[in-house]
């Protein structure tokens, strides 16, 4: 069995099935989609404030935040069919898994690792999609 | 110049000299070679200061990774969120 992720050259080829693109695509339009929305407990996890004494970051910072999320996720939908990668949509491919596991987390409350011991099979097996995403595609950059 | 005004501007002047600290928090689900990967890279530090740190997050629930001025520790600080690293600012204790 080939590794998901592989570097040739310069470029990341990406051998991962058509279903699991399609579901990580979709994870990353309901993260995108939450981060916006203030209601959500991804908004807080992905854009509250970096100084928690204050109630918001000052508008450029907010806005900067908000464009660095979207652009991470975007490019990922974007890209989520692609055989091979440049460099940079590889790491933004890290950023993201790494923004749907944040949303992911907030989701589901796990504050602890006794919280994420007690998940369901079903979201044990997709946590560890997420980190086996995050993990194999820097094995992959870093080789 | 009334005695309050002066006591404001040398509080005023005391506080802008603290420096701010970026505090990096645990999360139970950020893989630990993630977490040495982007401190490596945002703050470009060598492989055993940023192992150092990472284990310091990971055992204690959080480690101050940088400390400087306020607008250099905000740009830290938004790039570890870049990654869905939960991190913060805060004046140094």
């Amino acid at each position: 069995m080939s590794e998901p992720f592989r570097r040739v050259d310069d470029r990341i080829i990406v051998d991962i099935p058509l279903t699991l693109r399609e579901w990580l695509a979709a994870m990353a339009r309901t993260t995108a989609g939450d981060a916006v929305d203030i209601s959500t407990s991804t908004h807080h996890r992905l854009l509250g404030p970096i100084d928690p004494t204050v109630d918001h970051d000052d508008p450029l910072t907010q806005l900067h935040r908000q464009m660095t999320v979207e652009g991470s996720l975007g490019r990922f939908i974007a890209t989520h069919m692609h055989e091979s990668l440049s460099e940079d949509d590889a790491e933004e491919w890290i950023r993201a898994f790494q923004l749907m596991l944040a949303a992911f987390s907030a989701e589901r409350a796990i504050m602890t690792a006794e919280d994420r011991d007690n998940l369901s099979q079903q979201d044990h097996y997709d946590l560890i999609t997420l980190q086996s995403g995050v993990s194999l595609m820097i094995e992959a950059l870093d080789s | 110049m009334t005695e309050f005004g002066t006591d404001l501007l040398e509080r005023t002047d005391t506080m802008l000299d603290v420096p701010w600290e970026v505090i990096l928090w645990d999360d139970p689900v950020s893989l630990i070679s993630l977490v040495v990967r982007v401190i490596k890279k945002v703050f470009n530090y060598d492989t055993a200061k940023a192992e150092r740190l990472t284990m310091q997050v990971h055992h204690e629930g959080k480690a101050v990774v940088w400390s400087g001025d306020k607008e250099t520790a905000a740009a830290y600080c938004v790039a570890l969120h870049s990654y869905a690293l939960g991190a913060t600012i805060q004046r140094s204790q």
